[in-house]
């Protein structure tokens, strides 16, 4: 279960203290898809980057399964992310010169997975998201969108995490693609019993979703 | 695949761009191997050429220069200033003379040539500030060098208390028949050269007269030098007492217990003696040749160290800019669960990767161009020191051992033997990883820098 209380985010900048996250509070149950929702700049993506143990809150607690993420060390945020996190990013954000199976390699090496039992795995995540045997030894320029986000969702499934962050992942993809990923990501969460928070524009996604919290300035309204 | 191979693979990513850091990098470490080899060499050299100035010092009469003149012979009172100088462990002394038709029946072995002629000519005009008539006019009393009657030379007498002084490379005089003669003895013997011996049918046993005396021939030497072996060698007392010289040489060779104390010594003579000899040791004249090299080994340094600076500054400059273009790409890494370590380490190795690549080929290329490069470096600079410090001091007999020794040395400082040793190739590699972890340290620290957030945000 994520939980998160009195959560607060303040930017410093020549112009002054910014606050992008004024005391968020929301709590997802284990297994659930919560969508994210609100206007450009509403403090969406900082909130997933907190979630995700990227960056620090000025105040509050980020709880993850009784764990208060905000009061890690360095190392201890690292660890957290790759073993109980899966990034999902609207770029792909995937390593270039890798291939598509030495994507998700990466993060099976970073998880702590034994060598030679990466590529079997990575294999059958990549299998399952739907990129085929061919694919799978392309590197991301070779690939569609919709081909890289297969990839990056495998990527992010890699470790068996507790919690899914996607940050608009069908954002960059053409509204049948978009639904497809969804569908993904929606089945995934079912079949792994993963939490997934999507931040996304979309409202009809949105809709879709176990769960949505809108944020506005910085607070979540709904 | 791991933190190396990612790296391994990361650094051949834009062939082109690791082409061109690999060629600096291979003229900065060939470089490198090449200064390192002449330092090397030179230093071996330098060693070499201090070794073989040994332990002798010469001491002459001041101004004197072969029997051109010049000086009064050492006297015995300095003789015995030398001996009880510290350090000094044993002297060869040595008075030269040579002797004119009126001191001797034997004839010279030497041609003088028209060169000898002239210079006996002038040393006798000299000597005596007589003037000669001319054969074809004599109403003038203007002397002419170019018909008068050219001079008998002379026949070289040395007398030493040690015979094997006398041998042209230091090493014990060949004595082709006979036996030697007792040098620190009176007695009225001689050993002649093998060329004067041939010239007056001298045989071991047989006699000649010199300064008024009756000489008998104990052996017949040989050195291989025409000069040489047109001499005579008796023991140094004979000598002096036939020449009315007691107590006087002509030049002392002094041996002094340790090569460490040589320095020390000709200073400490030079204080004793004062401006009434010339005082020499060939690891002061080896000193001053080897300044040159000196040089060289300095300049090589400076290279080494120049060369390391640049290899550095190309590896530093080129990961950074690697690592900033990189920025968007470190951060997802982090993002995904990528510790600093891994990160750093997959750069560090990409780092390596190129300094190694370019290390192969550059310690290849230095292999090939350091031995011209050696050999020019020396030859340039080792010739001017050459012609500055050889000269010729003093009479034969010990004298000139020192001295062709010392010529022998300064000739061969040219001949410098360029070797690449497991010491320097060591070091070259040592130097190697210098640069490579110079190079990579301070993008370490960017990366270490970089938060994912940060960089995540600006997409």
């Amino acid at each position: 279960m994520l939980e998160v209380k009195n959560l607060v985010k303040k930017f410093t900048s020549a112009s002054g203290d910014v606050i992008a996250l004024n005391d968020v509070n929301m709590k997802v149950e284990t297994g659930e898809f919560a969508s994210i929702i609100g206007k450009s700049g509403s403090g969406k993506s900082t909130l997933l980057s907190m979630l995700g143990a990227l960056d620090i809150p000025t105040s509050g607690n980020i709880e993850v399964d009784g764990v208060d993420i905000a009061k890690l060390s360095i190392n201890q945020q690292t660890s957290y992310r790759a073993k109980k996190i899966g990034f999902v990013f609207q770029y792909y954000n995937l390593i270039p010169n890798l291939t598509a199976l030495e994507n998700v390699m990466l993060a099976l090496e970073f998880g702590g997975m034994p060598s030679k039992q990466r590529k079997a795995r990575a294999e059958q995540l990549l299998n399952d998201v739907g990129i085929e045997e061919s694919q799978q030894l392309r590197r991301p320029a070779r690939l569609s969108g919709g081909q890289q986000q297969r990839v990056s969702i495998a990527r992010a499934l890699a470790n068996k995490p507790a919690i899914v962050l996607a940050d608009e992942p069908t954002g960059n993809l053409d509204s049948e693609t978009g639904k497809k990923i969804f569908d993904l990501l929606h089945k995934l969460s079912r079949s792994e019993n993963t939490t997934i928070i999507a931040v996304t524009h979309d409202m009809d996604i949105a809709g879709r979703t176990d769960r949505t919290f809108t944020l506005k300035d910085g607070k979540i309204t709904v | 695949m791991n933190v190396v191979s990612r790296g391994i693979k990361n650094a051949l990513r834009s062939p082109l761009r690791s082409g061109a850091i690999v060629l600096m990098l291979t003229i900065s470490i060939g470089l490198i191997l090449s200064m390192l080899v002449a330092r090397s060499s030179v230093d071996t050299k330098i060693s070499s050429v201090k070794a073989s100035s040994g332990t002798q010092i010469t001491i002459s009469p001041a101004g004197v220069h072969g029997f051109s003149g010049g000086g009064d012979p050492l006297t015995s009172d300095q003789i015995t200033k030398i001996t009880d100088t510290t350090h000094i462990a044993s002297i060869i002394s040595t008075l030269s003379d040579q002797m004119t038709t009126s001191d001797t029946g034997l004839t010279s072995s030497l041609e003088l040539g028209s060169f000898g002629a002239r210079q006996q000519r002038s040393s006798s005009d000299s000597a005596s500030s007589e003037t000669t008539p001319t054969a074809t006019d004599t109403s003038t009393t203007e002397p002419t060098t170019t018909d008068r009657v050219a001079p008998t030379p002379g026949i070289t007498v040395t007398g030493t208390n040690d015979v094997n002084s006398v041998s042209t490379d230091g090493s014990d005089l060949n004595l082709t028949s006979g036996k030697t003669i007792d040098a620190t003895g009176s007695d009225l013997v001689a050993l002649v050269g093998s060329e004067l011996a041939t010239k007056n049918n001298l045989t071991v046993g047989s006699t000649f007269t010199a300064y008024g005396s009756t000489i008998e021939v104990s052996g017949i030497y040989n050195t291989d030098n025409k000069f040489q072996d047109s001499g005579i060698i008796m023991p140094l007392a004979t000598v002096q007492k036939l020449t009315d010289q007691s107590g006087a040489v002509t030049s002392v060779v002094a041996s002094v217990d340790s090569s460490d104390n040589v320095s020390k010594t000709v200073t400490s003579l030079k204080t004793t003696l004062g401006d009434t000899a010339d005082i020499t040791s060939q690891a002061e004249q080896a000193e001053s040749s080897v300044a040159s090299l000196k040089s060289i080994s300095g300049l090589a340094l400076a290279g080494v160290i120049g060369a390391t600076i640049a290899g550095a500054t190309i590896i530093l400059l080129a990961m950074t800019m690697i690592v900033r273009e990189r920025r968007h790409e470190i951060g997802v890494i982090k993002a995904i669960g990528g510790s600093n370590v891994k990160v750093i380490g997959q750069f560090v190795t990409e780092a390596l990767t190129l300094t190694i690549i370019g290390s192969i080929i550059g310690l290849a290329f230095g292999v090939i161009v350091s031995g011209p490069m050696t050999t020019s470096l020396v030859s340039s600079s080792a010739s001017s020191s050459q012609t500055s410090t050889s000269n010729n001091r003093g009479p034969g007999g010990a004298a000139s051992m020192i001295n062709k020794g010392f010529n022998q040395i300064s000739s061969n400082l040219t001949q410098v033997t360029s070797s690449i040793t497991p010491a320097v190739f060591a070091s070259a590699i040592g130097i190697t990883l210098l640069i490579a972890i110079i190079g990579s340290s301070i993008p370490a620290w960017f990366i270490a820098r970089i938060r994912p957030a940060e960089v995540l945000r600006t997409e």
